[in-house]
């Protein structure tokens, strides 16, 4: 088994007393998984996600990344190996410039400054943002921030990447260079997104959640051309499936 | 655009204007840093009466705007609600100081002097340090703060404080955008909504926050000041930009310049 995997058992989480938001959720990603979580508003997805990264710890069941129990004294070494992109973009972007930011992370893990000037430039041309390099984070488009994200996220070269929402704010142009951009990461993603149609483009598997349960776990062609099922959980067929009337 | 949109503007500009390419820009952040306050230190020294060698002091704000390629007019807008402040501080001096001084040949009331003199210090550093801000990036003005040993705690304080205003003037720009648009009849926000407006921004704000302190630490930050950029060096125009103007600034303290060149034009 290759060293890159995510290991959730019987996950239960609730903000509030009686009030649950995950009920016993169970799955598992390896290597070269890409696995689409989808569901309607509400149903716990972007919890779940801040789960894996150990933003809650307070959650009931099994959480390991890697082998590693996810828990206050191993969240370093988890967060080392796993990139996470915000839904909202302002709130990942901090510092001054692009360069600043995407240079943050590897930073903090005491690179030396050849390296992370190496990491900055392969994070912008990944994301074909050289251009952005130097700009004001607070002169950029919306779809200018959510690449800046993505590459904050490249320069850790994470083994695994989690993505709340990103093609959120972005243009058609923008949208199919972030697809570009998530098939070309070769290890373990998790994206949660309302946009179907990216998930059928970029993930193999998805997983469908409804009422802070996993009601679906296969793959995404087959899922997400299952009009009853997804109708059932308050979604719709993918724009690209859906017949014009 | 709106006051608040305006103040989100004029701080993302001095944002622009540190980051500049200009020669003073690039001096070392801790040089900068070092002689901003020993100006305000020496300026704050002149005795109450001492008004003409006080006036000497302007040759290092001057000179700077100059070197930077600052408007003094802009920067004297931008200051428009501190200034004010400032002269405030010394207004009572007359009612209270009825000493008589010699200011060349004149006698004047003490007070008045010394009133002038306080505005006078006061203008000169509020002008030192919108200098050192206008020609330093907050991150550079962090860096040379923990290099002069001020715990990483305060240091990175500033900073997120620095950050987080704009986010909260953001936050309330929303929100009375919001109010304004539902509201069009009105003149600012009815006394009513403080309330529900002041407690909306205040989890709003905190909310916000913690989503920026969850993206750092999810980036590998753990309190340690790793994330300042690369060590900047001292260069030899570094050390001779420090010493020019350090001496510059002990010359007219020890020395009545002022004075000197007056009598020298009076023909005394």
């Amino acid at each position: 088994m290759s060293h890159i995997h995510i290991d959730v058992e019987n996950v239960s989480f609730q903000y509030e007393k009686g009030k649950p938001i995950l009920d016993r959720i169970s799955f598992h990603g390896a290597e070269n998984d890409s696995i689409g979580i989808v569901g309607a508003n509400g149903v716990g997805k972007s919890t779940l996600l801040k789960l894996l990264v150990g933003l809650h710890l307070n959650y009931q069941g099994s959480i390991q990344v890697e082998a590693i129990p996810v828990q206050k004294e191993t969240l370093p070494r988890i967060r080392e190996k796993i990139g996470y992109v915000f839904q909202d973009s302002d709130s990942q972007l901090f510092m001054s410039t692009a360069y600043e930011d995407i240079a943050f992370a590897p930073r903090n893990y005491g690179l030396p400054e050849e390296e992370v000037e190496k990491r900055v430039v392969s994070a912008l041309e990944m994301t074909g943002i050289n251009h952005l390099r130097d700009k004001q984070i607070y002169k950029m488009s919306g779809g200018e921030k959510k690449l800046v994200s993505i590459a904050t996220i490249l320069s850790m070269m994470p083994d695994i990447i989690i993505m709340d929402e990103p093609s959120i704010a972005l243009d058609p142009k923008n949208r199919r260079n972030l697809i570009r951009i998530l098939n070309s990461f070769e290890h373990l993603k998790i994206i949660a997104s309302h946009d179907l149609d990216m998930i059928l483009d970029t993930c193999k598997r998805t997983i469908i959640m409804a009422e802070g349960r996993i009601v679906c776990d296969g793959p995404t062609e087959e899922i997400l051309s299952n009009q009853q099922l997804l109708e059932d959980v308050g979604l719709e067929l993918p724009l690209c499936m859906q017949k014009r009337s | 655009m709106s006051k608040i949109g305006s103040a989100i503007y004029e701080i993302h500009h001095m944002d622009t204007i540190a980051s500049r390419e200009q020669w003073v820009n690039q001096i070392h952040p801790l040089v900068k840093l070092v002689l901003t306050i020993g100006y305000i230190a020496v300026t704050v020294s002149f005795h109450k009466y001492n008004l003409v060698g006080l006036i000497g002091m302007l040759v290092y704000p001057l000179s700077m705007f100059l070197l930077a390629d600052l408007s003094i007019k802009d920067s004297i807008k931008r200051l428009r609600i501190v200034l004010p402040l400032v002269c405030f501080v010394g207004i009572w001096n007359p009612f209270f100081d009825h000493t008589f001084v010699f200011l060349g040949d004149v006698c004047i009331c003490g007070g008045v002097v010394s009133m002038l003199t306080l505005m006078i210090k006061g203008l000169f550093s509020v002008l030192a340090s919108y200098l050192l801000i206008a020609t330093t990036s907050i991150e550079k003005i962090c860096y040379a703060l923990r290099l002069l040993r001020v715990p990483k705690l305060v240091v990175t304080q500033i900073l997120l404080t620095y950050r987080y205003i704009t986010l909260l003037l953001g936050e309330v720009n929303q929100m009375t955008q919001a109010y304004a648009l539902r509201a069009p009849n009105q003149k600012g926000i009815h006394c009513k909504a403080w309330g529900s407006l002041t407690g909306q921004l205040l989890l709003r704000s905190v909310d916000r926050a913690n989503e920026v302190y969850e993206s750092m630490l999810l980036r590998g930050y753990q309190g340690e000041f790793g994330y300042l950029g690369p060590q900047i060096k001292m260069r030899k125009k570094d050390w001779l930009f420090f010493l020019f103007w350090s001496s510059c600034i002990i010359f007219v303290r020890m020395v009545p310049i002022v004075t000197i060149i007056g009598n020298f034009v009076g023909g005394h």
